[in-house]
């Protein structure tokens, strides 16, 4: 095994372990730092954000509403010192991001544009085109070349965290192109690897967003946070679930069932204003929206179609042809390639997908995990600034915004402690290298990876979809103990050492099952309804008194995962109704008046 | 319900470990008009042999992991239609001019040095602190270099350019067209240093304007234009260094 | 020790694998029709130099029908050579700009073409003029 020793070890190269990894150089140019990533940095799911950047930038805007937007979003389950914390560094980092050469969309005088985006009272959205993530991404890692202390490990896959002396001490990888396995020891580790919505059916996600380092964390004893709070984008290419960004909508697209009613309005979200208004109708937040096209399936208002299924219609034709190739060139290029549809002149078939995972690794406000020396970042981290329900655009600033704070924290540490025990830690990662090798080894199973992993993305998406009940929640959670079962029975196809995706398909596997089953349990045990937790049980409503709690899940070997409540540290905002629309209008005069 | 479709794929093996050569296979495989050549090389994975290796991830042509050869033309098999073949037979190769690690993978280890050696970042023309916020860059001025920005690093612009496959030192159309975008930005004062790459012997001059390159190119970056252009700034940089008082000494 | 082992595909026969490149390879032999043209118009020159016989022995040469169906498979190839010269200057040229508006790569191919076309009549107008 080689053993390779860095200052600071960060897993996962997309948007916030590239930010990370530049704020651990710029901070400190002689610390060295390992940047490990099963892919290449810019094929990292960041790649595929469509929308925006969220960040206040117009005169009329503050950070008082970027946080009030934030936090109701969230049904009340964000960490409000967090949110008050991004808020205030989001157009910082935005600015950051526009000195390396992010291509920001532009006013005519040259200024950053902003764009409106569901839940956000005021347009805060940075954007480039319908490619801000793929821009955002690019612009971190050419960026980060020029930093002679970043080592990378392109793909290279971790198998698995060192941890001694009750610190995280390391990591171990395996090289793809080899099959080789590297020890790579640190004296702080960053866990950046993105979220666990593989672990559905029908997803937006890229192949690569399979939750397996947030499995390997969570069996070193760390919680995961919030895991029930899965969220479903309305707005998705039926089957593949192919995203069409929520700036179609910003961009003044509209819902139309099969009657071409603008159902929105039946549900809160009204009523239908001549201009779109932020807030109000396709403005309104993704859970309410997703929730939304489900009550119109029940009714039988949307569209059936025996390829496409029961989907709705999101049209663009109103906005013109123009307008659609400057704004939403990728949305165009998209619906005329996969589905032969141009956007000017037909709606797009669309329906709910899973999209992003809002729990987490749980961390504390400076992204430390409770595994000392171990920070977790982005999509697959709970920092609590999502809350129950994450509103679009606030995720590609929460990369920049707590990647540079994590690798601040990470730098500070590395720099006031040593290195651990080399030999101890060899031995420890030998042990892994056994374990996840022993895979190939076993022979006579009748299981295939591919079969299990289908029948784990069914389950989630029949328990754990848009709305929950307990029967079914159940369900999941003994199939789910059924396919851990059969896990162990499962042989492998490809025995080599290189390139070996099957065997390392089978450890990502591994993994997930541990991940569903943390999220499956998380939501059987959320007695309500809040953000994007939704039953139909019994529990239909928002319950303060018990579950104004996050839940987490701590790994126990051999059994089920033990869920704890945690207290939700709110600073600024009590709870309230969270409504939208008129409703929402109201509501926010109200809190106003209250305050004077 | 209308009859199950079956497409035939021809896949380009080959197992390092123990093929000395690459190897044809050919695989029968149900489909759907909605199924992309990379889901076919999928079902493949998952139904027949869990050894067929290749890369892939966002399914929506942004990420630029499945580049493959499919009937002898680079293209991305995610946004590539089994339909379009049907009934035909598809035949699938690794990305030609590239070494094959192993079944459709490529080494694309030589690209990413190209790539990191065109300076890609911003070297600032002007230094601006963050509190003076955001560079201003009209809209016009965008538009100067935004085409280039948006390659996707796929690589099926090399598997296009036969230069790169007869002389694998050559900087290539990819790299090239990310130089030429920041050397565009109005932000950004670093064209100079990176001139001695653009001329050198690995530079623009093993362009022989085949523009295949832009042809296949799935963002239409036109990265031959972007080689091109550097041709006439070589050549420009080389006459007028004469002419400059020190006579071309750096 | 590693078990990688990259395989190195031939480059042999490169240019019969894609019809792309059987085009290219095509268009840039015509280049060598533009020397023959050349070249014969350099013999021109040294004969016109050996003086008067010589020179008037190369014009009657440029009559037979050998040179004439010489002269006509030249111009046929030149003619593609300038086609295929104009169809790539699009990849050449740096964006020209029209009003704000980036040329098309069409409109720059026929401007180039209209632009070629003129000259060779405006050439040949010339040329009938001087002779008459």
């Amino acid at each position: 095994m080689n053993i390779y020793k860095a200052d600071v070890v960060i897993v996962g190269g997309g948007g916030s372990g590239l930010r990370a990894a530049i704020a651990v150089a710029q901070s400190d140019p002689s610390l060295k730092i390992a940047l490990v990533s099963k892919v290449y940095p810019m094929r990292s799911h960041t790649v595929s954000a469509e929308g925006g950047a969220a960040g206040v930038k117009r005169d009329d805007d503050n950070y008082d509403l970027h946080f009030h937007d934030t936090v109701g979003g969230g049904d009340w389950l964000c960490e409000q010192d967090v949110v008050e914390y991004f808020v205030q560094q989001a157009p910082i980092e935005l600015t950051q991001l526009e000195h390396w050469g992010c291509p920001w969309s532009r006013t005519p005088e040259g200024k950053v544009n902003v764009r409106p985006f569901g839940g956000m009272k005021i347009e805060r959205t940075w954007f480039a085109a319908d490619k801000s993530g793929f821009h955002i991404l690019h612009t971190l890692f050419q960026t980060s070349i020029q930093f002679p202390s970043i080592k990378r490990f392109d793909e290279h896959f971790c198998v698995d965290i060192l941890e001694e002396d009750g610190r995280c001490q390391g990591i171990v990888a395996v090289e793809m192109a080899t099959g080789e396995f590297t020890m790579i020891q640190g004296k702080s580790v960053i866990v950046a690897t993105g979220g666990a919505g593989r672990i559905f059916r029908e997803s937006t996600l890229g192949g690569i967003v399979t939750g397996d380092t947030q499995g390997a964390v969570f069996r070193h004893g760390v919680a995961l946070r919030d895991m029930e709070f899965v969220q479903y984008h309305p707005t998705c290419m039926p089957i593949t679930g192919l995203l069409f960004t929520e700036a179609c909508r910003g961009e003044g697209g509209y819902l139309v069932n099969k009657d071409g009613y603008r159902y929105l309005q039946d549900y809160g979200l009204g009523p239908i204003g001549d201009k779109p208004k932020n807030k109000y109708m396709e403005l309104g937040p993704r859970d309410r929206l997703s929730q939304s096209f489900y009550f119109e399936m029940q009714k039988g208002r949307v569209f059936e179609d025996p390829v496409l299924g029961k989907h709705v219609h999101l049209d663009l034709r109103h906005l013109g042809k123009e307008r659609l190739h400057e704004r939403l060139p990728l949305i165009c290029e998209m619906a005329e390639t996969f589905l032969g549809i141009d956007p000017a002149t037909q709606p797009i078939p669309v329906r709910p997908a899973v999209h992003y995972t809002m729990g987490g690794i749980a961390t504390d406000n400076k992204c430390e995990t409770t595994l000392r020396g171990l920070y977790a970042i982005g999509e697959c981290s709970n920092v609590g600034l999502h809350g129950a329900n994450r509103l679009g655009s606030n995720s590609l600033t929460e990369l920049v915004v707590f990647g540079k704070l994590a690798g601040d924290e990470a730098a500070k540490t590395a720099k006031s402690v040593g290195f651990g025990n080399t030999d101890s830690l060899h031995k420890q990662a030998e042990a892994i290298e056994k374990r996840v090798t022993a895979f190939k080894a076993q022979t006579g199973g009748k299981e295939r990876v591919a079969t299990i992993r289908k029948e784990m993305v069914q389950t989630m998406e029949d328990g754990c979809g848009i709305y929950r009940v307990h029967d079914t929640m159940q369900t999941t959670c003994d199939k789910l103990a059924e396919l851990r079962e059969r896990f162990k029975n499962v042989e492998l196809d490809d025995k080599s050492s290189v390139w070996n995706t099957d065997w390392l398909t089978a450890i990502e596997l591994d993994y997930q099952l541990d991940v569903a089953q943390a999220i499956a349990y998380s939501a059987i045990n959320r007695k309500e309804s809040r953000g994007a937790h939704q039953r139909l049980d019994g529990y239909e409503q928002r319950d303060d008194v018990n579950f104004l709690k996050h839940s987490d899940a701590f790994y126990v070997q051999g059994a089920l995962p033990r869920i704890q409540y945690a207290d939700v540290k709110i600073t600024k905002s009590q709870p309230a109704a969270r409504v939208y629309g008129a409703a929402g209008e109201k509501a926010d005069a109200e809190r106003k008046a209250s305050h004077v | 319900m209308s009859e199950q479709k079956f497409i035939e794929i021809e896949v380009l093996r080959y197992k390092p470990e123990s093929d000395e050569a690459p190897h044809s296979e050919v695989y029968k495989v149900p489909f759907t008009d909605d199924m992309s050549v990379l889901q076919g090389a999928q079902y493949i994975k998952d139904n027949f042999d869990g050894s067929l290796t290749y890369r892939w991830s966002c399914r929506m042509a942004i990420c630029g992991s499945c580049g493959m050869m499919i009937n002898g033309v680079p293209k991305l098999s995610c946004e590539t239609f089994i339909r379009d073949y049907y009934p035909n037979r598809i035949t699938i190769e690794a990305l030609a001019h590239f070494p094959i690690e192993k079944d459709l993978v490529v080494d694309l280890s030589g690209f990413i040095e190209k790539l990191e050696s065109v300076q890609p970042y911003i070297i600032p023309a002007e230094k601006r602190s963050l509190d003076q916020g955001e560079y201003i860059q009209t809209p016009a001025q965008v538009q100067d270099y935004m085409q280039f920005t948006s390659c996707i690093n796929c690589t099926l612009c090399y598997a296009a350019c036969p230069q790169f496959g007869l002389n694998p030192d050559f900087i290539g159309p990819g790299a090239m067209a990310l130089l030429h975008r920041y050397n565009m930005d109005s932000r950004d004062g670093g064209a100079e240093q990176r001139m001695e790459l653009v001329a050198s012997e690995e530079g623009v001059f093993n362009c022989s304007a085949v523009g295949y390159c832009s042809e296949v190119c799935p963002k239409h970056v036109d990265p031959a234009n972007a080689v091109n252009i550097n041709k006439t700034n070589a050549a420009k940089d080389y006459f007028l260094r004469f002419l400059s008082p020190k006579g071309g000494a750096k | 020790m590693s078990k990688r082992k990259p395989y190195v595909r031939s480059m042999d026969g490169w240019w019969k694998k894609n019809p792309f490149f059987v085009e290219y390879v095509i268009h840039e032999s015509t280049a060598l029709f533009v020397l023959a043209y050349a070249v014969t118009l350099l013999v021109g020159l040294i004969r016109l130099g050996q003086g008067e016989a010589a020179w008037n022995g190369w014009l009657a040469a440029l009559q037979s029908p050998g040179a004439l169906v010489f002269h006509l498979a030249l111009l046929v190839a030149i003619a593609y050579h300038a086609y295929t010269w104009f169809k790539i200057m699009p990849i050449t040229l740096p964006p020209i700009r029209v009003g704000g508006e980036k040329l098309s790569p069409c409109a720059i191919i026929t401007g180039g073409l209209v632009a070629a076309a003129v000259a060779s009549l405006g050439l040949i107008v010339l040329v009938w003029r001087i002779a008459a």
